[in-house]
Order: structure tokens, then C-alpha cells, then sequence
């Protein structure tokens, strides 16, 4: 009676243990919900089609980790600056969201390796006289507030001394001003660049060439202390690539050989 | 619940650059204020008028500003004349939106007021022999402004944290710009804005204080 009282209490403490320390990746698979951080209004990544409902290669991408997990996927529309709030008050449980590596960043929440890259272009309105990129000194350019290419401009203008940078809070506002002739130019992602321009959703916006930024290398994010959830992302994007399934999403929503996501000379 | 270690350090390194932005929120909403009182009793006049000429064009701004979002208006100011060509800075866009605000509020707040002083203060004036200008100036506003006095520094506080809708139009130099821009790059998102919400009540906490102050020397029977 005694041992069995005793052996009871020990399987109750140990069920309570390991309930405890259950990590992220048990939690969702737990739940069998994958909540994935989307930003909507960055296609081809991110964007709605006519019935609303959430498109692109960031959505698809969420959908395959979920089938990958075994779980349904849920996606989150959370705007650039919402991010890591939404990751750290737990409304989400992954980034697929075209998050920059910055060192910065990283002391704050835990980065996968890269699972996409970007190159930026300058975008203008015609008659702005702006044909490339160095043309955008002394004017007045913005950017979506946070960004990689929005905080790069930003050190241009200062170190330009001259013309004016404006951070928006969403990608929209920024295509906005500059179809308004709030702002004359911006930096921005090629794919972004090149969908909106085929969109005709804003009138005489024009590419000028290529920003000279360093390759925008992006990765998933999860909280930094979930190192099975990080682990787990890794080796999904890892297999993204290896199984051909990367580059089946690049042709579908962007077209083209997908860029390299290994950078020479150094492991990662 | 919260996964997450609070680094209060990183954070605070940035107090300097916060303080700045203060500083230009106080600067924008002194400015607003000082604006919207003018306007605001131009407007409460207006709307006494018994010329609808004169007086549907004050309702109507009272009625929009008072019941329209001020992130609305500020927005409008920006993307919505930007639209028509009239190209606003997101500092002056600010600034307009807020005054708009501010002065619709205190309209009626001035017009309460003038209703509060009875009519015989002006009778007596006017039969003094004051030019009901004269009789307006020097009876009847300073008695407007006392009573609408504690009620407008309510509106000084309300224009501080108006401020903050800045950020929607671009702004980066008031406190809600340097704090979205701090959060952004370091991701920092809780430690700033906490950071950032006490700088705004310390701000608002000032002004009420200061004003109170200020009433019990300039009211003294």
C-alpha cells in the first residue's frame, strides 16, 4: 500500500516534470497548431489574393514547415515592427517573416540560417530625376521604418548630409508617398520592387538600377532560448533546398535561379 | 506567458537619444496649443455668431475634429492633401493635425466658458461706455480664460500623447519616432517603450502639476 503510494506520487511528479519541460517544438506539436508570424503587404512574400485569404512564398513556406511538423498552419499577419512582440508574448511560435540577421537583432531573439535572400533596387517616379543611385542625394527618400534597406538608406542620408529620410510604418505607406510625391525615391527588395511595378496599383513607378548594399540575408525566428525549435528550423530549411522545394517556390512566386543561401569562406 | 529576459542595460544606453525625442514632443505639442487656443477662440466666437456664414464653418470644424479619429486627421493631413499635391513634412502634418484637434476641442471648451459668465458682466461693461471689443478683451476673455483654465491643460496633456500618432506619417524625431526607430533595430521592443511610457507620463505629470501651480498664483481672489 505504502510503495504504491510512494511509486504513485513518483510517476505523478515525473508526468509533472517532463510536462514542465516540455520546449516549444513539443508545444506545437502538442497542439497541432504551427503559428507563423507573416508580414501581408511585401509581396511575393506576403500579400492577399482578390478573396483575402494570405498568398505568397512566405505563406507557402509556413505551410510546408506545418505539413513537415504534422501540424495545421496559422498564419499571423503581423506587420514589420510587430514582429518580435509577437514572437516574445507568445501570439506566435515561428518568424517567416523576411527577418535581416543583424548582430543587433540577434541579442534579442534567435535567428535559423538564411532561408532567403534579397537584392535592393532603387524605385522612383518618373520625372523625379533620379537614375540611379547616387542621384537620391539631397533628395527627400523613405523607407519602411526598421527594415535592412530602410536603416542602410537611413546611414546614406546621414553620411550625404544632405535631402531627408522618412520611415514608414508599412511597405504600402511608403509606395504611397512616393506615387504622392511625399518622397522621391526608395530603396527597396528587387521582388518587392518588380511586383509592384507589374501591379500598375501605383502609376510611373519606375526601377533605377541596383542599391550597392550587401547581399539582405534573412532567416526564420524563433526565441532565442528554444534551441530545438532553432535546430528543428534549421534542418527544415536545410531540406527546403536540398529536396529541390526551394527553388519550386522561388519559380512560382519570383522566377528565376533562386539565390545562393551559403556565403563563401566561412561555415555557418 | 512571457518567455523572456528583460535587458534593462542595452536599453537604457539609449535614455539620450529618448530625451531628445521628449523634447521635440514638447515642442510640438507647446506649439500646438498655442496655435489651437488662438483658433480655438476665433472658433468659439464664430459659432455665437448669428451669421450662418460665419458660424457653419466653425461648427463644421468643431463637429470633424471632435469626432473623427486624430490619427484620422493627422493621416489625412499627410497622405490625404499629398493626394491633391500639397505635399505636408511629417513634422508640419503633425503639427496641423494636432492643432486641428486641439482647437476643435477647446472651442467648445471656451464656448462652455462663455457661457458660464452671465450676461450682465457685458451689460455692465458696455454701460461703462466700453466698445463691446474693449468690453470683450478686457471683461469678458480674462474671466473665459480662468474658467477654462484647468480643462485646457487636460487638452496640453491629451496634445503631449497625440504626439505619438506622428509615427504614422513618417515622423522619426519626437519620442514615439526615436523609440519605434531604437525598437526596430535592436528589437528591444518592451524594455524601450516602457522606457518611452515613463518619459510620457513624467512629461504629462509636469504639466499638470505646472499648471496647477500656475493657476493658484494667477487666480487669487
Amino acid at each position: 500500500m505504502k510503495t504504491s503510494i510512494i511509486l504513485g506520487s513518483l510517476l505523478a511528479a515525473t508526468c509533472l516534470g517532463t510536462a514542465a519541460s516540455a520546449d516549444k517544438l513539443d508545444d506545437i506539436m502538442a497542439s497541432g497548431t504551427l503559428r507563423c508570424a507573416v508580414v501581408l503587404d511585401f509581396p511575393p512574400m506576403g500579400s492577399r489574393d482578390a478573396d483575402n485569404n494570405p498568398i505568397g512564398f512566405d505563406v507557402d513556406y509556413c505551410n510546408d514547415l506545418a505539413k513537415a511538423l504534422g501540424v495545421t498552419a496559422e498564419i499571423v499577419e503581423t506587420p514589420f515592427p510587430d514582429r518580435i512582440p509577437a514572437l516574445v508574448s507568445g501570439r506566435v511560435d515561428v518568424g517567416v517573416a523576411s527577418t535581416s540577421d543583424t548582430l543587433e537583432r540577434a541579442k534579442t531573439v534567435g535567428f535559423t540560417i538564411p532561408y532567403f535572400a534579397f537584392t535592393n533596387v532603387v524605385l522612383t517616379r518618373e520625372g523625379a530625376g533620379i537614375e540611379k543611385f547616387e542621384d537620391m542625394n539631397g533628395k527627400t527618400v523613405g523607407s519602411v521604418s526598421g527594415t535592412f534597406e530602410g536603416i542602410a538608406l537611413e546611414e546614406n542620408v546621414k553620411g550625404w548630409g544632405a535631402g531627408e529620410f522618412r520611415p514608414y510604418q508599412s511597405q504600402a505607406d511608403v509606395f504611397l508617398a512616393l506615387s504622392q510625391g511625399q518622397i522621391d525615391a526608395t530603396v527597396v527588395t528587387s521582388t518587392v520592387a518588380s511586383s509592384i511595378v507589374e501591379s500598375g496599383q501605383y502609376e510611373g513607378l519606375v526601377i533605377k538600377g541596383d542599391a550597392p548594399y550587401p547581399v539582405d540575408y534573412v532567416g526564420l525566428i524563433a526565441l532565442r532560448q528554444e534551441y530545438g525549435m532553432l535546430n528543428y528550423l534549421d534542418l527544415f530549411i536545410n531540406q527546403q533546398v536540398r529536396s529541390g522545394r526551394y527553388q519550386e517556390l522561388y519559380d512560382k512566386w519570383v522566377g528565376g535561379a533562386a539565390p545562393k543561401l551559403t556565403i563563401d569562406n566561412v561555415y555557418r | 506567458m512571457f518567455n523572456y529576459t528583460f535587458q534593462w542595460r542595452q536599453a537604457l544606453q539609449k535614455l539620450p537619444l529618448l530625451l531628445d525625442g521628449a523634447l521635440v514632443t514638447l515642442q510640438i505639442a507647446l506649439m500646438s496649443m498655442a496655435m489651437g487656443i488662438v483658433f480655438a477662440v476665433i472658433l468659439a466666437v464664430a459659432r455665437n455668431s448669428r451669421s450662418t456664414l460665419v458660424s457653419a464653418p466653425a461648427t463644421a470644424w468643431v463637429e470633424v475634429s471632435r469626432n473623427t479619429p486624430a490619427l484620422f486627421q493627422i493621416y489625412m493631413a499627410h497622405f490625404g492633401l499629398g493626394s491633391f499635391g500639397i505635399h505636408l513634412s511629417p513634422y508640419i502634418a503633425l503639427l496641423a493635425g494636432i492643432t486641428f484637434n486641439n482647437a476643435g476641442y477647446l472651442a467648445e471648451t471656451f464656448r462652455g466658458a462663455l457661457r458660464a459668465i452671465p450676461g450682465t458682466q457685458l451689460r455692465a461693461a458696455r454701460s461703462l461706455g466700453m466698445p463691446s471689443l474693449q468690453a470683450f478683451r478686457l471683461v469678458i476673455m480674462p474671466q473665459m480664460f480662468r474658467i477654462a483654465f484647468l480643462p485646457t491643460t487636460n487638452q496640453m496633456v491629451w496634445a503631449i500623447l497625440m504626439t505619438s500618432l506622428g509615427v504614422t506619417v513618417g515622423m522619426n524625431s519626437d519620442l514615439a519616432g526615436v523609440t519605434q526607430d531604437i525598437n526596430v533595430r535592436s528589437f528591444r521592443t518592451f524594455e524601450i517603450f516602457a522606457i518611452a511610457a515613463v518619459i510620457y507620463y513624467l512629461i504629462a505629470k509636469a504639466v499638470t502639476l505646472g499648471a496647477r501651480l500656475m493657476a493658484a498664483r494667477l487666480f487669487r481672489y
